[in-house]
C-alpha cells in the first residue's frame, strides 16, 4: 500500500527534475499536481492504517518516517503556494522518495504498546515530526542558497543562477523554516521531558523508559540538533544570516536525519516501540 | 498577389546611408501616405528603426513594384536611385515572410533576441492600419509575425540573459536582493558610465539612490537629473554601512575603496550582502575586497564576461529559433498559395459560366417550344450543374497543404482550360463537345 504514494512521489520528482532543467511552466504545474496527489494518497493510506491498528501509525521508526514524509510534502506544497516558486521541488523530492521507500520495505507493526496510550505521546511525536519537516525545508533552502551564493561569488552565472530564486528570498525562507522548526522542536522535546518524568513515577516502569538518558544516542542527537538550531537563531539575530545560517541548517538537518534513520531504526534503546 | 519586401538594414548598409533612409523623422504616416499614391503598392507597411528601413507591399507585378519602390525610396529621401540599389535587398512571397518572421523574432537584430524589435514591428503595423494601407495580405502576415516573435522568445532562450553591462549589473542585483524596492544604491563618481547603470537601476525601482563625488557640485548635478540625493564625499563610509548596491565609476587613478575600508564597513553590517559594481578604468575597488564574506564584487570585465556568455548562449539557441521560423513560413506559404489560386478559380468559374450562357443562347430556338414557366427552370438547373461540377475541384485546390502542388494544380487548370487565352471556345462553336449533352440536359428537367 505504501508503494502508491512512493510511486507518485517518484513521478513528481522526475517531473520536478524535468521542470528544473527545461523550465517549462506546464511541467511545473504537472509536478505540483502529482505531488499533491501523492500527499492525498499518503493521507488516505495513513488514515486506513490508523483505523486498522487503532492508533496513529507513529509508534515505530518506519511509521514515523512515513509520517514525516507526508508532513514534508505538505509543508513543501504550502511553501510552493506561498512563494509561487517550484525550483526547489527537485531537491525535496529525492528526500521524499528515499524515506518513503524505507517505509515501504519495512514490516508493518500492529501491536499496541501500553506506554503509548498517554496523551503526551501524540503531542510529542507530532511536534517533532512537524519540526523535522520544517527543518528539512530549511536544509533544502540552505543548500540551494550555498549553491547560488557560490555561483555569484565565483562569477560563473550558470545553471543555478538561471533557475533559483534570489539569495534574499532563499535567506528569508531559511529564516522562517528554521524558526518554525525550532519552535516545534522545543515543544516536542519539552513534552518528552515532562512525559518521561511522569512515566518514571509510575508503579511499573517500562524498560524503555528506564533507558531514557543523555547516554541514549537518540536523545543525545536530539539535544545536539536543538542546540544547533538555537545557535542558528541566535546568529541570525546578531546579523549573521546568509551563508552561515544556510550552512548551519544543512549541518543541523544532517544530524536530524542521522537521528531519524540509523539511530531511530537500530541504535536507540529508549525509542524502540516497533520491535 | 505577391508579398514583396524592399529594404536596407545594418547587415547590408553602412550607417551613413541608413540614417538618410530613416522614415521616423517625418513620421510613418507621411511615408505611408506618399507610398499609397504609388501605383504598385496595393497594401503597404513601413518598418523603420535605427537598424533598418523596410517597405512591405502587396503587389501584382514584382518587377514593377521593385522599380516603383526603389524610385519611391530615392525620391522620398532625396537620393539617387542608382546609389541606393547596391544596398537594397528584396524578398518575394514566402521569402519576404521568412524575413519578417526573423525580424520579429529578433533573429535579424544586431543583438540577437533583443526585445524592442517586436514592439517596433507592431507599431509599424499599427501605423499602417491607421493609415488604412493594409489589406488581406498585411492583415495576415503581420499578426502572424507577432505570433512567431512571441513563440521564438518563449520557446527558445534567444532572448534570455542580460546582454549589456548595465542590464547584467541589474539582473545580478535582482538575483542577490530579489525585489529592489527599499534597497539603497550609492553611486561613487558622477561620470557618464555610472549614470547609465544608475539610470537602469532607477527604472527597476530602487528605494533610495545617493550620489557622491569628490566635487559635491558634480554629484548634485547628476543627482538632480536622476531623482537621487547628493552625498558629501566625507560621508561615503557611513553611507556604505546602509548601502546594498554600490556603483563605482570615478576617474581616479588609485583605488577609491580599499579592503581595510570595506572590512570596516562589513563589520557593522555583519552578513548583510553588499553588491559592489566597479565599472571604472582603472579600477576603483581593490580586487581583494571581493574575498570578504557577503561581498559580491564585479568589475567591468566580469560584467563583460557575463554578457559574452549570455550572447554565446543566445547564439546556441538561434538554430532552434530558425526552426520555428521555418515551420511558420511553411504554414504561411500554404495560406499564400491558397490565396494565389483565387484568380484561377475565378477564371475557371467564368469560363464554365460563359459556356453555359453560350449554349443556352445557341439553344434558344429549341427552348422556345417549352412552356414559359420552364425557361427559368432550365436556367437554374444549368447554373446548379456548373456549380456542382466546380465545388469539388475548388475545395481540393484550396485545401491542398503543399504550396508547390497547389501551384502545379493551378497551372494545370490554366493550361487544360486555356484560362490565360481569350475565350478559346468561341473559335469552335460547331464542334463543342458539350453541346449535345447540354441539349439533352435541357428538356429532361421538365417532367
Amino acid at each position: 500500500m505504501n508503494a502508491i504514494p512512493l510511486l507518485l512521489y517518484l513521478a513528481a520528482g522526475i517531473l520536478y527534475a524535468f521542470y528544473f532543467a527545461e523550465r517549462r511552466a506546464s511541467v511545473g504545474h504537472a509536478a505540483t499536481a502529482v505531488l499533491g496527489l501523492g500527499a492525498v494518497a499518503h493521507a488516505f493510506i495513513t488514515g486506513m492504517e490508523t483505523m486498522a491498528v487503532g492508533r496513529m501509525p507513529i509508534a515505530s521508526a518506519p511509521e514515523a518516517v512515513s509520517m514525516f514524509v507526508w508532513l514534508l510534502a505538505l509543508a513543501y506544497l504550502y511553501m510552493e503556494m506561498a512563494t509561487e516558486e517550484r525550483a526547489l521541488g527537485v531537491f525535496i523530492a529525492p528526500l521524499l522518495v528515499a524515506l518513503q521507500a524505507l517505509r515501504a520495505v519495512s514490516p508493518v507493526v500492529d501491536k499496541k504498546v501500553p506506554i503509548l496510550e498517554s496523551p503526551w505521546f501524540g503531542v510529542h511525536v507530532a511536534s517533532l515530526l512537524f519540526a523535522y519537516a520544517s527543518l528539512a525545508l530549511a536544509f533544502v533552502v540552505g543548500l540551494t542558497y550555498v549553491l547560488l551564493f557560490k555561483e555569484i561569488k565565483a562569477k560563473h552565472l550558470g545553471f543555478f543562477y538561471k533557475r533559483l530564486p534570489s539569495l534574499d528570498s532563499l535567506d528569508l525562507m531559511n529564516a522562517r523554516t528554521v524558526m518554525v522548526g525550532w519552535l516545534f522542536l522545543t515543544v516536542g522535546v519539552a513534552v518528552g521531558v515532562i512525559w518521561t518524568i511522569q512515566a518514571k513515577s509510575a508503579p511499573v516502569v517500562d524498560p524503555r523508559v528506564q533507558a531514557i538518558s543523555l547516554a541514549d544516542p537518540k536523545i543525545l542527537a536530539s539535544i545536539v540538533s536543538w542546540a544547533i538550531y538555537t545557535y542558528a537563531l541566535y546568529a541570525r539575530k546578531r546579523g549573521f544570516g546568509g551563508r552561515r545560517s544556510a550552512y548551519i541548517s544543512v549541518i543541523g538537518f544532517a544530524i536530524v536525519l542521522i537521528n531519524f534513520v540509523p539511530i531511530g531504526f537500530f541504535l536507540t534503546r529508549s525509542h524502540n516501540f516497533g520491535g | 498577389m505577391h508579398l514583396f519586401l524592399l529594404g536596407v538594414s545594418h547587415k547590408t548598409t553602412p550607417v551613413e546611408v541608413r540614417e538618410r533612409l530613416d522614415f521616423a523623422a517625418r513620421g510613418l504616416g507621411a511615408a505611408l501616405e506618399a507610398l499609397g499614391r504609388r501605383p504598385s503598392a496595393q497594401e503597404a507597411v513601413v518598418l523603420s528603426t535605427c537598424n533598418r528601413a523596410e517597405i512591405y507591399v502587396a503587389c501584382d507585378e514584382v518587377p514593377a513594384a521593385r522599380a516603383d519602390l526603389l524610385g519611391f525610396l530615392a525620391e522620398y529621401h532625396g537620393l539617387e536611385a542608382d546609389s541606393l540599389a547596391p544596398h537594397v535587398y528584396e524578398r518575394v512571397d514566402a521569402d519576404a515572410a521568412h524575413h519578417l518572421f526573423r525580424v520579429a523574432g529578433g533573429l535579424d537584430s544586431l543583438v540577437v533576441g533583443e526585445p524592442q524589435i517586436l514592439g517596433q514591428v507592431k507599431d509599424a503595423f499599427a501605423a499602417a492600419s491607421e493609415e488604412r494601407t493594409v489589406g488581406p495580405v498585411m492583415n495576415k502576415v503581420f499578426p502572424w509575425s507577432f505570433t512567431v516573435g512571441k513563440r521564438v522568445r518563449t520557446e527558445t532562450a534567444v532572448a534570455e540573459g542580460a546582454v549589456s553591462i548595465s542590464f547584467a549589473a541589474t539582473s545580478l542585483a535582482r538575483k542577490i536582493f530579489g525585489d529592489l524596492k527599499g534597497r539603497t544604491v550609492v553611486v561613487v563618481g558622477a561620470g557618464e558610465m555610472g549614470k547609465l547603470t544608475a539610470q537602469h537601476l532607477q527604472t527597476q525601482g530602487v528605494g533610495r539612490m545617493l550620489i557622491t563625488s569628490r566635487t559635491l557640485a558634480h554629484a548634485a548635478a547628476l543627482a538632480g537629473s536622476l531623482d537621487a540625493a547628493a552625498l558629501p564625499w566625507a560621508e561615503l563610509d557611513a553611507a556604505l554601512g546602509h548601502a546594498d548596491i554600490v556603483i563605482s565609476a570615478t576617474g581616479s587613478a588609485l583605488p577609491v575603496l580599499t579592503r581595510p575600508q570595506i572590512e570596516q564597513v562589513m563589520r557593522g553590517r555583519r552578513n548583510r550582502p553588499l553588491f559592489l559594481i566597479d565599472i571604472a578604468l582603472p579600477r576603483d575597488i581593490e580586487p581583494a575586497v571581493g574575498d570578504l564574506e557577503a561581498v559580491f564584487l564585479y568589475n567591468i570585465d566580469d560584467l563583460q564576461a557575463v554578457v559574452q556568455e549570455n550572447l554565446a548562449r543566445r547564439g546556441a539557441e538561434v538554430a532552434r529559433a530558425e526552426g520555428i521560423v521555418a515551420e511558420e513560413v511553411r504554414r504561411f506559404e500554404t495560406w499564400l498559395a491558397a490565396r494565389g489560386v483565387i484568380p484561377t478559380v475565378v477564371a475557371l468559374r467564368q469560363r464554365f459560366d460563359a459556356i453555359r450562357r453560350r449554349e443556352l443562347e445557341r439553344l434558344q430556338p429549341k427552348l422556345a417550344g417549352l412552356p414559359p414557366e420552364a425557361i427559368p427552370r432550365v436556367e437554374e438547373i444549368t447554373r446548379l450543374l456548373v456549380e456542382k461540377l466546380l465545388i469539388t475541384p475548388t475545395e481540393q485546390l484550396k485545401s491542398t497543404p503543399d504550396p508547390e502542388r497547389v501551384r502545379a494544380y493551378a497551372d494545370a487548370l490554366t493550361r487544360l482550360f486555356a484560362l490565360d487565352a481569350e475565350e478559346p471556345a468561341r473559335r469552335e462553336p460547331g464542334r463543342d463537345p458539350a453541346a449535345p449533352r447540354a441539349d439533352h440536359a435541357g428538356p429532361s428537367v421538365t417532367p
